[in-house]
């Protein structure tokens, strides 16, 4: 674009209207009057909020309206304060704008200088007070306890026609190699008509699309951006659906009501669209290939298998009679060999006993001519003995004699002694024993006499 | 007649049949009726992996209910 002065054109044709100005004369004039309205304070809720290295931007809404706001990052960090989405504050300043350049769009913004944190923001504790009732109500679980089909025929997608959105759930879609029947129910995600026309596209296709699952898919945005998922007509819609919804709707941190009271909630399209179609289509054909030829090899082992054991059965008693004659031979021969060993061994053992036997027999023999060779000898012996033994008997029992008759009474008789005995033939040893028998008989060594016994004197 | 059973009921039951004809404990009564049901599971699995498989069909759904409430119908896919 040049920098010189534009050449001005005619104006329009008829019209009462000043100028034609160059557009940058008049937005820099705008810009001059803009900024000549009155300084003032205005609160409400902090949404969209994004912080760069020169200037905090901000949109600040409530139920009515909202107000594209910025803020000198000096500024900013100069109050000592945390910004964040959903949060009530008061903000000092004036209105300004940015008329823009070749290279950069223009732009109204209210420039801050001045800010205070009120607190919790009301749209944040309205949707809070809400998402308490419905869920006081029940109407979060409906949808949950809905089957959801792993592989659905049709699905129904709801988004906005331009969004990214649409194209982030056909990639889902395609991640899971999924080509069925989908039908698109385009709906504003955005503004004050989205909720009812949301509700309304849901119904439709639930009637119209003959769907198994709807997927509601919309980007990311601010706390107002995304009010019209917190509708409190479009959740009860929602939860009264008798197809299951997979919500998708801001970013991860997000959470409008509509998350609450779908069957699933899900962080992006692409994984809201993975969510509604769970099985991936080709490994499931892969799958499914290997499962019919396990089936086919299984049912084919089965049969096969118990024919050949009915085929073992059939052989069975041929050759188990085989088996048993074979076993017997076996045991024939064995006990043919036993009893070879048995008669071998007995002969053996025999043969043994006759040697050793034998060997006995000579022994003895040697031992018996020995003794009949040594008898002559043993008889000598034996008769010397004897007489030897004859002889010291003999003067033994003269020895012996000689000693008895020493000792013989009849011998003292002889050389003049006498017995004395009383009536009764009992010795009479003492001369008181004399009296006392008064009569004794006296033995001689030749006879007896008696005697009569007289006191002295 | 018994409710047509869903791609995933049908997909488990075919795993529980083939679980069951590895252990090798059923007989060969229990092995064919096994077989014959699981190549029915095998056929609606392979029918439902078939009707998503045709190519992407996208349709409208305002063009849906027009076509409803001029007197037609949603168009059925075959399968």
């Amino acid at each position: 674009m040049s920098a010189a002065r534009p050449i001005r054109p005619t104006g329009l044709e008829g019209s009462a209207l000043k100028g034609p100005f160059p557009v940058g004369e008049y937005a820099a004039a705008l810009r001059g009057r803009l900024r000549g309205l009155a300084r003032v304070q205005v609160f409400g809720e902090v949404s969209n909020l994004g912080l760069r290295p020169k200037a905090v931007y901000f949109e600040l809404c409530d139920l009515n309206g909202a107000l594209p706001c910025s803020m000198w990052r000096s500024d900013y960090d100069r109050l000592g304060v945390e910004l964040a989405n959903g949060v009530q504050v008061v903000l000092g300043g004036g209105c300004d704008y940015y008329p823009g350049s070749a290279t950069s769009s223009p732009s109204f913004t209210f420039r801050a200088t001045a800010l205070r944190v009120a607190g919790e923001g009301e749209l944040l504790a309205q949707i809070e007070r809400l998402r308490r009732k419905l869920d006081a109500e029940g109407l979060f679980a409906p949808q949950k306890a809905l089957p959801r089909p792993a592989l659905p025929r049709s699905l129904g997608i709801v988004t906005g026609e331009r969004g990214k959105a649409r194209d982030d759930v056909l990639a889902g879609l395609a991640r899971r190699g999924w080509e069925g029947r989908l039908v698109w129910a385009f709906a504003p995600v955005q503004d004050r008509r989205a909720a009812p026309m949301i509700a309304r596209a849901l119904q439709d296709l639930v009637v119209a699309g003959d769907v198994e699952a709807i997927v509601v898919a919309r980007g990311g945005g601010s706390v107002m951006d995304l009010m019209a998922f917190s509708d409190e007509t479009l959740c009860r819609t929602v939860a009264l659906l008798a197809v299951p919804v997979i919500a998708s709707v801001g970013h991860h941190t997000d959470r409008t009501l509509i998350d609450d009271v779908a069957a699933v909630s899900c962080s992006t399209p692409t994984h809201a669209a993975e969510t509604a179609v769970r099985v991936h289509c080709g490994e499931a054909r892969t799958a499914l290939t290997a499962d019919a030829r396990r089936l086919a090899t299984c049912g084919r082992r089965a049969v096969v298998e118990r024919a050949r054991r009915l085929e073992d059965l059939t052989r069975a008693p041929a050759e188990h009679v085989a088996r048993q004659r074979t076993w017997l031979h076996q045991m024939v021969r064995e006990l043919r060999a036993a009893g070879r060993r048995g008669v071998q061994g007995r002969r053996s053992a025999s043969a043994t006993q006759l040697l050793v036997l034998s060997r006995r027999a000579s022994a003895a023999t040697a031992d018996h001519r020995r003794a009949v060779a040594a008898l002559p000898s043993v008889a000598g012996d034996l008769r010397r003995k004897r007489d030897a033994a004859r002889t010291r008997s003999a003067r033994d029992l003269e020895r012996l004699r000689l000693a008895l008759d020493a000792h013989d009474p009849e011998r003292a008789l002889e050389r003049g002694y006498a017995l004395v005995e009383d009536a009764a033939g009992e010795l009479v040893v003492s001369a008181a024993a004399a009296r006392s028998a008064g009569r004794v008989s006296v033995r001689f060594h030749d006879d007896r006499v008696t005697a009569r016994i007289e006191a002295e004197g | 007649m018994s409710e047509r059973p869903s791609y995933e009921s049908a997909a488990a039951r075919i795993e529980e049949i083939i679980k069951r004809l590895d252990s090798g404990e059923a007989g060969l009564r229990e092995t064919l009726d096994l077989v014959r049901e699981g190549r029915e599971l095998v056929e609606l699995c392979a029918a439902e992996l078939e009707a998503v498989g045709r190519g992407l069909e996208e349709l409208r759904l305002d063009e849906l209910v027009a076509r409803l409430e001029a007197g037609g119908r949603a168009p059925d896919r075959p399968g």
